[in-house]
């Protein structure tokens, strides 16, 4: 069931094998979360000069953003290709149990994570674009809210990933 | 000696961003992905079928066989999808720039809110109170 290459099964578990490409995509989701996290606030609520003492919402929005956007194409390329990969073993092991016991609106809310990630995808190259000429005041607008656009599917993405892993995960 | 000219990769990144023709082609790339996507789900469209219980693939929209698993077709959706959109991308980098200049850039952010109900509409079958 699923792609798993054969010699590594000399090696680790079939449970191990899923256990680490799950944790590796939960880890990028959330790099990839305060990447798009910090980004989107710096461009939502961007810190004006002389605006007083620097607490932490101020020093949470005051990054620069455009150095953020490469690695947030990355991590969200990463995070969708470990994402798709342990899905086979989700639409065998963890959808079919959902269904059996009722949990409709949680699978159907997967179902809508599954296609923002895909939507997601799509909107990298102009979203690195924009980030890439942040000095023309043209892109302002939409750069700003392809960003928060972003952010908020990725928000998303990830609470709707962390239910289903509390509904059948780990230890399930 | 070789007399290869290496590029280095910030300068071809630099090279990237600055073409007009790159940016006619994300535009229309990051338009048309929430747009054929909803397409494809809501028309049954993948340019493949997965079989996770035997690892089986089919071309386009194949049923589920019996005591054999589920079928899989996001793996299909999103081929589709990003095949098509990339084809309307390169095809949208043929046309004059006064033409591809007019395009909203807005259209990049909004679309994917648009889609938002059709795509909560095609779940309907899971939104059980």
């Amino acid at each position: 069931m699923g792609i798993i290459p054969d010699f590594l099964l000399d090696y680790i578990s079939v449970n191990t094998y899923w256990t680490i490409l799950f944790t590796v995509h939960a880890l990028m989701a959330v790099a990839l979360l305060g990447a798009l996290s910090h980004q989107a606030m710096s461009v939502w609520m961007p810190v004006r000069a002389g605006a007083g003492p620097a607490g932490f919402v101020t020093r949470f929005r005051a990054v620069h953003g455009a150095s953020y956007a490469a690695a947030v194409c990355v991590l969200w390329i990463v995070t969708f290709f470990f994402g798709a990969w342990i899905y086979t073993k989700y639409r065998m092991y963890v959808r079919i149990p959902i269904e059996q016991a009722g949990y409709w609106k949680t699978q159907g809310f997967f179902e809508l994570k599954e296609h923002y990630a895909t939507i997601g995808l799509g909107l990298l190259p102009i979203y690195w674009y924009f980030w890439k000429n942040a000095r023309v005041p043209e892109y302002d607008s939409a750069r700003k809210w392809l960003t928060v656009v972003l952010a908020v599917m990725c928000w998303f993405i990830f609470i709707v990933g962390h239910v289903v892993n509390n509904v059948r995960g780990f230890g399930s | 000696m070789s007399t290869t000219t290496q590029v280095a990769p910030g300068a071809r990144s630099a090279a990237l961003a600055s073409s007009a023709t790159f940016r006619t082609f994300a535009i229309v790339f990051a338009i048309a992905t929430p747009v054929i996507y909803t397409v494809c789900d809501m028309m049954n469209w993948p340019l493949f079928t997965y079989h996770p219980g035997t690892n089986r693939v089919d071309l386009g929209w194949a049923r589920a066989v019996p005591n054999e698993g589920p079928a899989m077709y996001w793996y299909g959706w999103t081929a589709s999808t990003l095949l098509a959109s990339a084809a309307l991308g390169f095809l949208a980098t043929l046309l004059p720039q006064n033409l591809t200049r007019r395009i909203p850039l807005a259209l990049t952010w909004l679309l994917p809110i648009v889609v938002l109900p059709i795509l909560v509409y095609s779940l309907k079958f899971f939104w059980r109170w």
